[in-house]
């Protein structure tokens, strides 16, 4: 199926993973970037901001999980914030039993939740886009009924880890050499950023490719030799493993977690701003993010409420199905760049003028 | 196998020996299903199909293309937000264990054998009908093909240009090695590139021989040309 | 295990939600076979219809019975209004495309919901729910005996309406080749029109009484949505008799469930894991077709 079709005029950079002029410049567009958020950043922003740009970073991830499915594979999951409370969970468990190094527990709930997120995709794979969607659902669901009933780990005993306490709950652990939000937040930025050279390496090469194909015609990708069953699968762990992660760093930030972070309504506001974002580029995963954390935020700050937002995830929803389908990241420089020409061109047409009449 | 009460292929036993081969037959004559029987989209209710001596129909369809089973379709089926170059690795990249440097080889020769001359990294969605046949062709010759199936690959393309593709598919069996057979309405382009052809009506092997034996086939005009008169009338089966 | 006694008043419980569950079921299965609509967005219309309900009755001093007409109303004029704006530059598009346009509308009324009346609690009692009469030792109100009656009888109403009647013939033939029904000079725009108004006059009427049964949150009614979906994609979005069959057997299942002490805080849980196994169950023979889409 495909949500929108992709868009036909100017092209996103080469598939074959080699690097030409445009990557290279940027690639050096993204280090300073990055570096400006990892060293310049934190001493800016008020401990408020700091945990706000954390989410950002952690719910990028989970948008760049189901923008990969969505726009590389065409396929639809409605239940991407119930795998991001599988990933917290595990990581919480995890980490309340053992004294394991951060990063090795932050690797272990990602790759149980990439099995138990493939173990969902493969019954689900053998039906078409709609029941897949609709599967997802139900599961997103599901899983919310078993997280109200079971609650998150806190430091309690037995499998569930979970003990009834009036108040003074153990937080999470944070990585040892980044326990202040500061610390946290470079931390998960460079967590979220190893996700994101992870999606990367992937769509430039044989998977991307094989997605690609499987996206526009199963027929095709077929009779190229493609294993369909095999690569969807591929894409489904790949988004779960990802999610895992973004919900292991999660469960550190917040260190306490209760089931209203993962409210069902969440994954259709997650496909609203993935969409929005732009589901075809991986810049439009860190647009989903900033949609779906920072300006809620700037909302709440300016108070304005917040339910405004739901409004505007619901617009953009059925605008970006009728008219945008490639999302924000492919509209937004386009529009920059047809502003920029008709000022460039205002401009040029303004000077001649003045010069005759001075 | 049955659609809608017509049966596409019944009893039918042909054999293909090598070089290239045509498959004609009037519309509905079971051409594209039989193409389907081979690459595996549909499975035959009974029937065996060898292939230089293996079972194809034990193979899982994508199997089947490792194994060096190759196709295009009626409709157009390149990838459109891949390049040229994507485009025709996606075929090797699965069927071959050769190493990386290789395939780049095998991926920019099979572009040149077809006479593709745009920038292999162009996305195939800028380009026009014409590159785009071209690029599937490609697609279904890189590497090591051992059977290709060209459905109707001329089909809408100017007179020109089906003489560039047919000089393209004659060079197929000796360049790549592979069987090659091909399905097509165009007789000129049928009897240019295929030493040997077989008639399919409605699901029956009608004729087979060297091509101008069979185009001369008395049975063949009937059932194939007769049908051409009145192509263009709905045709009720 | 509880003995039978414990379990006969959810016996009650549970027809009554799961008559409703069909209810949306066989409103959503109409639009979707008459559409190619999967209106995710059901519950969100019927929850705000039952709180513009609740707003008139409780702040405007209306008249119970013109506010639940309102709240019905509301549901057919929204969903139209969806259906004709959104309808046909959608048509061409694939069914899940088409559904998660839909979900766009549910957000819209979630925000504009959760704006209007904020989460607080509310409570809608039906005066049909304080009447009540005793079927053994069980006590049954009116609203339950209307969520299973309505259940039962609009889906054999809608049964042999499709049948019988002029409009319900095209809706069929709708359902099975667009094209070719409009070639045979049905007109669609209409059909199509008349389906939409009908399913969301449906949702209207659910969402008053899931109000009822279940209590008055926009979220919980608007995510109810699923375990009536649930009933329709165990029918397959196809037949309306199985979708009554199985809302009805979602609801004693999950109802059923609260007395067993293990499970009882997971019986929520019945809606989802009955459509998943049931859709696992019934595409096992699930394949790939040349269109590239598998059924």
């Amino acid at each position: 199926m495909t949500v929108a079709e992709a868009p036909t005029a100017p092209k996103r950079p080469s598939p074959l993973a080699r690097l030409d002029a445009g990557d290279r410049k940027r690639a050096v567009v993204i280090v300073v970037l990055l570096a400006f958020v990892l060293l310049a950043l934190p001493g800016w922003m008020s401990a408020y901001w700091t945990d706000v740009a954390t989410q950002v970073a952690i719910y990028s991830v989970v948008a760049l999980g189901l923008g990969l499915l969505m726009g590389r594979v065409g396929l639809v999951s409605l239940g991407q914030i119930a795998v991001l409370a599988l990933g917290a969970w595990t990581f919480a468990r995890l980490s309340f039993a053992s004294g394991m190094p951060f990063p090795i527990v932050l690797l272990l709930s990602g790759l149980i939740t990439m099995v138990l997120g493939t173990l969902v995709g493969l019954p689900a794979l053998r039906m078409s886009g709609l029941y897949l969607a609709l599967i997802t659902l139900m599961l997103a669901g599901a899983i919310a009924v078993v997280l109200t009933a079971t609650n998150f780990p806190n430091g309690g005993g037995g499998f569930l880890g979970h003990i009834e306490r009036d108040f003074g709950n153990d937080s999470v652990r944070r990585p040892a050499i980044a326990l202040t939000d500061s610390a946290y937040f470079r931390y998960t930025v460079i967590a979220c950023v190893l996700m994101f050279l992870l999606a990367l390496v992937h769509v430039r090469a044989k998977p991307g490719r094989a997605w690609a194909a499987i996206r526009q015609s199963e027929p095709a990708a077929l009779a190229a030799g493609v294993n369909i069953t095999l690569y969807k699968l591929w894409a489904f762990a790949l988004a779960s493993f990802m999610t895992g992660i973004a919900g292991g760093l999660m469960a550190a930030d917040v260190g306490q977690l209760f089931t209203f972070q993962f409210a069902t309504s969440q994954n259709i506001e997650l496909l609203a701003v993935v969409l929005i974002g732009g589901i075809y580029s991986l810049w439009g995963a860190i647009v989903a993010g900033v949609f779906f954390k920072l300006i809620p935020a700037l909302l709440d700050n300016w108070g304005l409420p917040a339910d405004l937002l739901t409004i505007l995830f619901g617009v953009g929803i059925l605008q970006v199905l009728l008219t945008a389908p490639a999302g924000l990241a492919y509209q937004f420089p386009r529009d920059m760049k047809r502003l920029g020409g008709l000022l460039v061109g205002l401009f040029r047409r303004a000077a001649p003028a003045g010069e005759r009449t001075s | 196998m049955r659609f809608g009460g017509v049966t596409p292929l019944d009893a039918m036993s042909v054999t293909f020996e090598s070089g290239t081969c045509g498959l004609i037959g009037p519309n509905g004559a079971g051409k594209t299903t039989f193409f389907n029987v081979l690459s595996g989209f549909v499975e035959p209710a009974s029937g065996a199909v060898v292939a230089f001596g293996d079972d194809l129909l034990a193979m899982p369809h994508y199997k089947r293309a490792r194994w060096g089973l190759r196709r295009t379709f009626q409709t157009e089926q390149a990838i459109e937000e891949l390049s040229v170059a994507g485009n025709v690795a996606l075929a090797h990249e699965h069927s071959s264990r050769s190493d990386r440097a290789e395939r780049q080889r095998d991926v920019l020769g099979a572009i040149e054998f077809v006479g593709l001359d745009v920038d292999p990294e162009v996305k195939v969605g800028t380009l026009g009908a014409r590159e785009r046949r071209l690029v599937e062709v490609a697609r279904a010759v890189v590497g090591k093909p051992r059977l290709v199936l060209l459905d109707e690959p001329a089909a809408g393309l100017p007179g020109e240009e089906t003489e560039h593709l047919g000089r393209v598919i004659q060079r197929i069996p000796e360049h790549m090695g592979a069987l090659v057979i091909l399905v097509d309405h165009d007789m000129s382009l049928v009897s240019a590139c295929c030493d040997t052809t077989a008639v399919l009506d409605f699901g029956r092997l009608i004729a087979s021989g060297p091509t101008a034996e069979v185009l001369r086939n008395k049975d063949v005009m009937r059932a194939y040309l007769g049908t051409e008169e009145v192509e263009g009338t709905e045709r009720v089966a | 295990m509880p003995s039978w006694d414990e379990f006969q008043p959810f016996i009650v419980t549970g027809l009554a939600l799961g008559g409703v569950y069909a209810l949306s079921g066989v409103g959503m299965v109409v639009l979707y076979r008459t559409t190619g609509v999967l209106n995710l967005a059901f519950g969100a219309v019927g929850a705000m219809g039952a709180l513009i309900a609740w707003q008139l009755i409780n702040e405007s001093g209306w008249g119970e019975y013109p506010a639940y007409l309102v709240c019905i109303l509301f549901g057919g004029v929204v969903t139209l209004a969806y259906g004709v704006a959104f309808g046909p530059p959608l048509a061409g598009r694939d069914p899940l495309v088409k559904a998660t346009a839909t979900l766009g509308l549910a957000l819209i009324l979630l925000g504009a919901m959760s704006w209007i009346w904020s989460d607080k609690a509310r409570s809608m009692i039906l005066p049909t729910s304080t009447e009540n009469f005793e079927v053994g030792d069980v006590l049954v109100n009116y609203t339950q005996v209307i969520g299973v009656a309505f259940g039962i009888g609009v889906t054999l109403f809608t049964v042999a309406f499709l049948k019988f009647t002029k409009l319900g013939t095209a809706m069929r033939g709708l359902a099975n080749d667009r094209e070719i029904t409009a070639t045979l000079g049905v007109p669609v725009r209409w059909v199509e029109a008349s389906a939409w108004l009908v399913s969301g006059l449906l949702s209207g009427v659910s969402g008053l009484l899931l109000s009822n049964l279940v209590g008055l949150d926009a979220a919980t009614l608007t995510f109810l949505v699923i375990s009536s979906l649930a009933a329709a994609l165990i029918a397959r979005l196809q037949s309306l008799v199985v979708t009554l069959i199985a809302g009805l057997v979602v609801g004693l299942v999950s109802a059923m469930a609260t007395p067993i002490e293990s499970i009882s805080e997971y019986r929520n849980m019945a809606p989802f894991v009955l459509a998943t196994v049931a859709l696992l169950f019934l595409s096992r023979k699930g394949r790939i077709s040349l269109s590239g889409r598998s059924v």
